[in-house]
């Protein structure tokens, strides 16, 4: 198992580590719930440097990417990150989202789902070749360098606190490279971070060295602010509806099924899995992801492979769930079949030989 | 209070409690026995949100399940250490189950056994930490 290069920090700041996708890092610092909280109604931080970072470098990159990946981004001006879009095989199935980030015409970056980045790395390197593309460099600097998310509605001041109040014009997935910060230089500040932006737009994460990664997380714990981590994390995300790449989806999902409409276009052609994709489309599908809200009374946690019922019929399964504190109720994603996808409607899922209603319905579950 | 050091975390065993290797924590007190769960066993299953406690007047033997926890994490079964009756339980657990994370050795108790059979071996503090540190690693 690898470490995230500032283990250390996160055993002397008390974190409780644990593994995740091939990775030793904190899964909380002793208050998940808290940890929770403190991103939605305050700031805290997250060391998310187990995410995979890829540079992508030559002449011909955004021609490559527009080959390899889910959506058009040859209008993603510079200084801007894409979205998600995704890796897809050949058969339509989702490899990772991934986010890109437009640096300048010649260099663009990758943050990749820390699971995935063996895997996608072989895959781009692939496709590179056999697309003849061969001019184009792909360098995973994962290891040489950390990622850290500083997420809330106070986020900015923090940033302030640190000297970067520059990042209050970013707009959402916006950012700013070679920013001075704490008598080094950060790689980039981008306005962004996974636990809610598209809905709740607080937060920024810091790309930098190891060296600067360090002195940052120590500079935020002086200034009080509190450490979080991947519980929380995977509770935030699941509030805001995202998708957890190998829990919400893997290489037999197809996007359409996922209805990851913010990470593919259906219309766009030519690119690996595309014609797979549209044939999907097309035909219709038998699943579809949906999001679980349960009723507040109900305290539990709805696990991956959870069936959902209505009546006695099995109609689909659950993904991901969490009982959320801070809305004081279970939610879940689910893939229920389209014929039973009654958005409104109420459903059972069981749980450890108990069944708990929910009403079937649209992620987010924070409102904006 | 021993804290004992690992290569994943830091837990807290207290010294003047028995364990059991299932990581429950036992207190004699007179013919009773109360059972909580450890510092280490909260850690481990993190943000406990549902519990699920045994009837009172209940009989139970060395080994039988007598609560169900919840977490964002797991699943955990808690045994008896003892055969007994069960006397009491928390009723505070099933509205605040965070209890157990918040106070594992205190207002996070479990259930009350009032004792029958013989005292069985339990590890002692000292013991525990060493389980402990066998599983996670020394750090």
């Amino acid at each position: 198992m690898r470490s995230v290069p500032l283990i250390e920090l996160h055993r002397s700041f008390r974190g409780n580590l644990g593994e995740f996708g091939g990775w030793l890092t904190s899964l909380d610092f002793g208050d998940p719930v808290g940890e929770h909280v403190s991103v939605r109604t305050s700031v805290a931080f997250f060391d998310v440097s187990h995410m995979g970072r890829f540079i992508i470098r030559g002449s011909r990159v955004v021609e490559f990417l527009q080959r390899v990946v889910s959506r058009d981004i040859s209008k993603v001006p510079e200084g801007s990150m894409s979205g998600p879009v995704l890796l897809l095989n050949e058969g339509g199935g989702m490899i990772d989202d991934v986010m890109l980030y437009h640096v300048k015409k010649d260099l663009w970056y990758a943050v990749v789902n820390a699971p995935n980045i063996d895997k996608d790395l072989s895959w781009l390197n692939k496709w590179r070749n056999e697309l003849g593309y061969t001019d184009i460099e792909i360098e995973n600097v994962t290891e040489k360098s950390v990622l850290i998310a500083i997420q809330g509605p106070k986020a900015l001041e923090v940033m302030e606190s640190l000297g970067v109040g520059s990042v209050g014009k970013l707009k959402i997935l916006q950012f700013l490279t070679d920013v001075e910060l704490l008598g080094d230089r950060a790689v980039l500040i981008s306005r962004s971070g996974w636990t809610g932006e598209e809905v709740r737009s607080h937060g920024y994460e810091v790309w930098c060295s190891v060296e600067l990664g360090a002195k940052l997380f120590k500079k935020l714990v002086e200034l009080g602010i509190r450490p979080a981590g991947l519980i929380a994390r995977d509770s935030l995300r699941l509030e805001a509806g995202y998708l957890l790449s190998g829990v919400d989806f893997d290489e037999n999902t197809s996007p359409v099924e996922a209805r990851y409409w913010m990470a593919f276009d259906a219309e766009k052609t030519g690119y690996v899995g595309s014609e797979a994709v549209r044939k999907k489309y097309v035909e219709g599908v038998d699943r579809i992801r949906v999001g679980l809200r349960f009723k507040k009374d109900q305290r539990f946690v709805p696990r991956h492979g959870d069936p959902v019922l209505i009546g006695e019929k099995e109609v689909g399964y659950v993904t991901s769930g969490t009982f959320s504190n801070y809305l004081g109720r279970a939610i879940a994603m689910a893939y229920v079949n389209t014929r039973h996808a009654y958005l409104g409607g109420t459903v059972h899922v069981k749980s450890r030989n108990r069944l708990f209603e929910a009403k079937i319905v649209e992620p987010p579950f924070i409102a904006g | 209070m021993v804290v004992v050091k690992t290569k994943i975390g830091e837990y807290l065993v207290k010294e003047d409690l028995l364990y059991t290797d299932t990581d429950e924590w036992v207190k004699v007190v007179g013919d009773s026995v109360i059972v909580g769960i450890t510092d280490y066993a909260q850690k481990k299953l993190k943000h406990v949100v549902s519990v699920e406690l045994p009837e009172t007047g209940r009989e139970v033997r060395k080994g039988e399940v007598i609560a169900t926890l919840e977490s964002v994490k797991a699943i955990a079964d808690i045994y008896t250490p003892v055969d007994g009756t069960i006397v009491e339980v928390n009723e505070e657990l099933p509205s605040s189950p965070d209890l157990i994370n918040k106070d594992p050795y205190g207002s996070g108790w479990i259930a009350k056994i009032k004792l029958s059979g013989t005292f069985p071996k339990l590890l002692t503090p000292d013991e525990y930490v060493k389980f402990i540190e066998k599983r996670e690693g020394v750090s």
